[in-house]
C-alpha cells in the first residue's frame, strides 16, 4: 500500500477561509424542498462525514455545494469564493455515486483515472512526466496499477469505484467531496478507500463524505453532521450507536434479497436510493 | 481498380469517400458515449433545408447546408438542455419540419427536380465536384482539429457531465461544439452516402470498433480504420456491381460490424472467462462470522 507517498495538498498556512461555506441553503426538486435550510463551515483540513437516513437531503447537499443542483435559496461559498464566481476547480477533487456507463465506448482505467486532471492541464498539451506519475500514483493507492489498460467496464462496482477515487486523486486536489464511496463497495475496496481518506487527511486535505454509515471510515471521522429531513439534525462527535438498524427513519434496502442462488452469503451492503 | 483511379470523377469520389470515411467515426465516437447516437440522423433531415435553399437561391447546396444544420444543431441541443422531459416532441418538431421543409422547397427550385432530392438523400458520389471536394477536404481538416484542440474536454464530458461541471469545464460550449461539428460532419457526408445514411457511418464503425476494444483512443483509431475501409470498399463495390455507392458503404460497414461482434465474442472466449474479477473471495465463501463487518 502506497498510500503513504501521496504527494497532494500542502499544509495550509492560517488563516484561510473554510473550504466548504453553506449558508441557510434550501434547494427544491418540483417545488419539494429536499434542503431545508442548511448552515454549515467545513475548515480546510476537516474530515467531514454527512451522515442520514435515505431522503435525508444528503446527496443533494453535496450536490448543491457543488453548483450540480440549483439553490433555490441561500449562499455557498468555496474557499471563500462564492460558488457562482469560483474558478479554482483544479482543487476541488468530486468522487460522484458511481461510474456513468454512457453510450458504453470502451475506456481504460488509465484513461479515467488521466481525466482527471482536465482542469489543470493546459488544452493541446501533451502530458508532462510529473502528470503521468501522478496518474500511475494515484493508480497505485486505490491498488488498480495492474489493471490500467483494462476497460473499467470490465472491472467489479468496487473496483470501479476505486477508479472514481484515483480519478479525484490524479488532479491533485485539495478539498475532496465524494457522494457515497462506500455504497456497493466490497470490504477490500473499503479499507483501500480508509487508508486513501486517512493519508490525504494526513496531509492536510479537506475531506466531505456522504455515507451512509460510517462502517470502516469510523476512526478518520472527527466530525458528523447528521441530517434528517433536510435540516441539520447534530453537528459534531459522531453519533457512537449508528449502524444501529433500530434507529428511526433508518431504512435498509437490500440487494437481491430475493435472487436466487449464493445471495444468502453475500454480505448485505446497503444500496441507498439517490437522495 | 487502377483503370477506375484514371477517371476524374472517380478519384474526386473515392477523396469524398475518405473524408467521410475518416470523420464521421470520430465525433461517431463522442455521439455514442454521449447517448447523442442518432443525433446525425435528425440533423441531417434539417441540412435537406438548407440543400434545397442552396438550389432555391441558386448558390451552392453545401454551403447553404451547411449554414441551415449548424444553426439546426445549436436550436437541437439547446431544446436537448432546456426540456429534459418535453424534448422528444420539440425535436421531432424541428427534424421533420427540417425534412418537410427540403421537400418543400426543392419544389419550387428552378431545375431542381425529385432526382436532385434523391441524390442528397441517398448521395451521390460520383457528381461529387471539385469545390466540393475542396469544401469537403476543408470541413473534415477543421472538424478534425476541432475535436483534437477540445479532445480531453470532451472526453470528460462524454463520460460524466456532471464530473465534467465540477472540473469547471464550460459544458455549454463544449456540448455546443459537439452539436455543430456534428453537423459539418453531415454536410461533408452528405454527398456520399446521403443524409438518410449519414447517421451510419457515424455509429457503426464506432459500434464495430468497441466490439474489439478497450480504450477510448483505440476505440476512435480502430472506427477511422473501418470508416475509411468501407468508404472505399462501398464505392468500388459500387463502381463495379453498378449499385448505389451510399448503400454499398452502409452495408459493407453493418458486415464489419457483425464480423466484429463475431470476432470480440471469440477473442474474449479464448481469453477464458469474463474478466469481472471480484476484490474478495467468490460469494459463498465468506466466512459468516465476518459478514456484519462489512455493512456497518
Amino acid at each position: 500500500m502506497s498510500a503513504e507517498t501521496l504527494s497532494q495538498a500542502r499544509p495550509a498556512p492560517p488563516p484561510q477561509p473554510p473550504a466548504v461555506r453553506v449558508r441557510d441553503a434550501v434547494v427544491s426538486y418540483d417545488r419539494r424542498p429536499v434542503v431545508r435550510g442548511v448552515s454549515l463551515d467545513i475548515g480546510a483540513g476537516e474530515v467531514v462525514a454527512v451522515l442520514g437516513p435515505n431522503g435525508s437531503g444528503k446527496s443533494t447537499l453535496l450536490r448543491a455545494i457543488l453548483g450540480l443542483v440549483p439553490l433555490t435559496a441561500g449562499t455557498v461559498d468555496l474557499h471563500g469564493t462564492p460558488l457562482r464566481r469560483f474558478t479554482e476547480w483544479a482543487r476541488i477533487g468530486y468522487v460522484p455515486q458511481r461510474l456513468s456507463a454512457g453510450g458504453g465506448v470502451p475506456a481504460t482505467v488509465r484513461e479515467v483515472v488521466a481525466s482527471g486532471q482536465v482542469a489543470r492541464r493546459r488544452r493541446l498539451s501533451l502530458p508532462t512526466t510529473e502528470d503521468r506519475a501522478a496518474v500511475t500514483e494515484a493508480l497505485e493507492t486505490v491498488g488498480l496499477l495492474h489493471r490500467s489498460r483494462d476497460s473499467v467496464h470490465e472491472l467489479s462496482g468496487g473496483q470501479q469505484q476505486r477508479v472514481l477515487i484515483a480519478r479525484a486523486l490524479a488532479g491533485r486536489p485539495d478539498t475532496f467531496l465524494m457522494d457515497e464511496p462506500l455504497a456497493g463497495v466490497d470490504a477490500a475496496s473499503q479499507q483501500t478507500l480508509a487508508d486513501t481518506i486517512a493519508a490525504l487527511s494526513g496531509r492536510g486535505a479537506t475531506v466531505v463524505l456522504v455515507l451512509h454509515e460510517l462502517g470502516p471510515l469510523e476512526p478518520l471521522i472527527g466530525r458528523a453532521v447528521v441530517l434528517s429531513e433536510g435540516t441539520v439534525g447534530h453537528d459534531g462527535a459522531p453519533p457512537r450507536p449508528f449502524g444501529d438498524c433500530a434507529r428511526d427513519g433508518h431504512e435498509h434496502i437490500h440487494p437481491h434479497a430475493d435472487a436466487a442462488g449464493g445471495a444468502s452469503a453475500l454480505p448485505t451492503i446497503e444500496v441507498p436510493r439517490r437522495d | 481498380m487502377i483503370e477506375l483511379l484514371s477517371f476524374p470523377f472517380m478519384q474526386r469520389a473515392l477523396l469524398a469517400a475518405v473524408f467521410v470515411g475518416l470523420v464521421a467515426p470520430v465525433i461517431g465516437t463522442f455521439m455514442v458515449q454521449r447517448k447523442l447516437a442518432l443525433l446525425g440522423d435528425g440533423i441531417g433531415h434539417v441540412a435537406l433545408t438548407g440543400v434545397a435553399l442552396g438550389f432555391l437561391t441558386s448558390t451552392s447546396p453545401i454551403i447553404a447546408a451547411l449554414i441551415v444544420a449548424a444553426l439546426g444543431a445549436v436550436v437541437l441541443e439547446l431544446v436537448r438542455e432546456r426540456t429534459r422531459t418535453s424534448g422528444d416532441v420539440a425535436l421531432a418538431l424541428l427534424f421533420y419540419g427540417g425534412l418537410a421543409g427540403g421537400v418543400l422547397l426543392i419544389g419550387l427550385a428552378p431545375g431542381a427536380s425529385n432526382a436532385t432530392l434523391t441524390s442528397f438523400l441517398f448521395g451521390s458520389v460520383s457528381t461529387v465536384t471539385e469545390q466540393d471536394v475542396y469544401v469537403m477536404g476543408g470541413l473534415a481538416v477543421l472538424v478534425l482539429g476541432v475535436i483534437g484542440y477540445f479532445g480531453r474536454e470532451l472526453f470528460v464530458l462524454c463520460q460524466d457531465e456532471e464530473v465534467a461541471r465540477t472540473h469547471g469545464l464550460p459544458v455549454r460550449l463544449l456540448s455546443l461544439i459537439i452539436a455543430v461539428t456534428a453537423a459539418l460532419t453531415v454536410v461533408i457526408s452528405m454527398r456520399v452516402v446521403g443524409v438518410l445514411l449519414v447517421s451510419a457511418l457515424m455509429v457503426v464503425p464506432v459500434a464495430a470498433a468497441q466490439q474489439l476494444t478497450r480504450s477510448f483512443r483505440v476505440t476512435i483509431a480502430l472506427a477511422m480504420g473501418i470508416g475509411v475501409a468501407a468508404a472505399l470498399g462501398g464505392l468500388s463495390t459500387a463502381a463495379y456491381a453498378d449499385v448505389s455507392p451510399g448503400a454499398a458503404i452502409v452495408l459493407l460497414a453493418i458486415a464489419v460490424f457483425i464480423a466484429a461482434v463475431l470476432l470480440g465474442r471469440a477473442l474474449r472466449l479464448r481469453r477464458g472467462a469474463p474478466r469481472i474479477e471480484h476484490d474478495g473471495p467468490a460469494p459463498g465463501t465468506i466466512p459468516h462470522t465476518e459478514t456484519g463487518s462489512v455493512s456497518t
